[in-house]
């Protein structure tokens, strides 16, 4: 018996795009042996139901153990693996897996499976409404969080609140790792980009708004993914001295103007 | 996750008894101490008898990770040591790639 979606899955491991791909998926990766493999397997087998064509890139950080290698030995024809010299940060490795992307819609996912990949087609339809930008939300009506840490509540419900306020953003939920962009608003958000740790999610989208994309969020699934490389309480403080940094380059000019249409946002 | 304990009829048995393990949802790190505990009552003969066959149904399983992966290695070596074997029995899809990925496949039976 056939099975159309393992028979999809092989020919995306086996025969190289001979067009461009539609979906790029980026998975940033610093030290995730013990993670990357599975998450590729979930990933390349959603995405290769889809019946589209998609490209997988794995932004690795700069990985002292043999994440690289792993994926490397996978040998699918359609992931990219692109290195780093030194641990940049996730958002410099997001950076550089979002700036290779061909595809015309540019996911990055955590290599953690904390968002399950099959929410991937709720974040399309919002594409499809006319959204520049999609954010996978723990925090909009509708999310469904497992297993999250106190700590962790604390930390991202104080953030919410924090970000709202000052930047008016509209989501609630800035820094969950499933965010999907076009690859027109990927281009000119990513090449703006200058922070390069925990906070690049808020700089982009604070980039989103300034610059007028169309963003919204869409409730996902999170479940909170044992071996969480996030310590809430040195993260908040780089993120209060990150929101000010990002202010701070505003004022200075550093973010540039953008011929892109702006729109109003409530 | 889900896990439900299934008695096989007698004549799904050979020499051993035999024992169905159906798994849904995600099976990951926090699951594996359940797991590890219902097939500790298993194999140890709590309830109805040891059993040394244990089948394994993943075909409701969305995700596995490598900690739950080596889980089921482990299981299957404590079967294979009381001359059974922990049998994985028809994975979905995500999970059949990922055994495959991972070259579990080669080191398990799968049915």
């Amino acid at each position: 018996m056939t099975n159309r979606t393992l028979d999809a899955y092989r020919v995306w491991a086996e025969v190289p795009l001979e067009v461009e791909p539609l979906y790029s998926v980026v998975i940033p990766a610093y030290n995730e042996e013990w993670r990357i493999v599975p998450t590729i397997g979930a990933i390349a087998t959603h995405m290769s139901s889809l019946g589209e064509p998609w490209e997988l890139i794995v932004a690795d950080d700069g990985s002292t153990d043999t994440t690289a290698e792993l994926v490397r030995d996978l040998e699918l024809v359609n992931l990219r693996l692109l290195l780093a010299e030194q641990n940049g940060g996730k958002g410099s490795a997001v950076r550089r897996g979002v700036l290779q992307a061909r595809g015309s819609v540019i996911l990055f996912a955590d290599a953690d499976q904390s968002t399950p990949i099959e929410q991937f087609e709720a974040l399309v339809a919002e594409l499809e409404n006319g959204y520049d930008v999609v954010v996978g939300s723990r925090a909009a009506d509708g999310a469904d969080v497992a297993n999250k840490s106190l700590s962790r509540k604390v930390f991202s419900g104080g953030l919410s609140l924090l970000v709202k306020g000052l930047f008016r953003l509209p989501v609630s939920d800035t820094q969950c790792g499933f965010k999907m962009f076009t690859a027109d608003a990927a281009e000119r958000l990513f090449r703006r980009q200058v922070i390069d740790e925990f906070s690049f999610d808020l700089e982009i989208l604070y980039l989103a708004r300034k610059f007028g994309f169309r963003t919204t969020e869409v409730p996902v699934t999170w479940i909170d993914a044992p071996g969480s490389k996030v310590d809430a309480g040195k993260v908040a403080v780089e993120f209060l001295r990150d929101l000010a940094i990002i202010r701070w380059n505003d004022l200075r000019g550093r973010y540039g103007s953008d011929n892109h249409p702006r729109i109003d946002q409530r | 996750m889900d896990i439900t304990q299934l008695p096989l009829p007698s004549e799904q048995s050979t020499a051993s008894h035999a024992v169905e393990l159906r798994l849904a949802g995600r099976f990951d790190a926090h699951e594996v101490d359940t797991f590890r505990a219902i097939l500790g009552q298993i194999l140890d003969g709590s309830g109805s008898g040891a059993a040394t066959r244990v089948l394994v149904s993943l075909a409701e399983v969305e995700f596995i990770d490598s900690t739950a992966l080596a889980e089921l290695v482990r299981g299957m070596k404590h079967c294979r040591e009381r001359d059974g074997d922990l049998i994985l029995v028809s994975p979905s899809d995500p999970v059949r790639v990922i055994l495959e990925l991972t070259r579990l496949d080669l080191a398990f039976t799968i049915e």
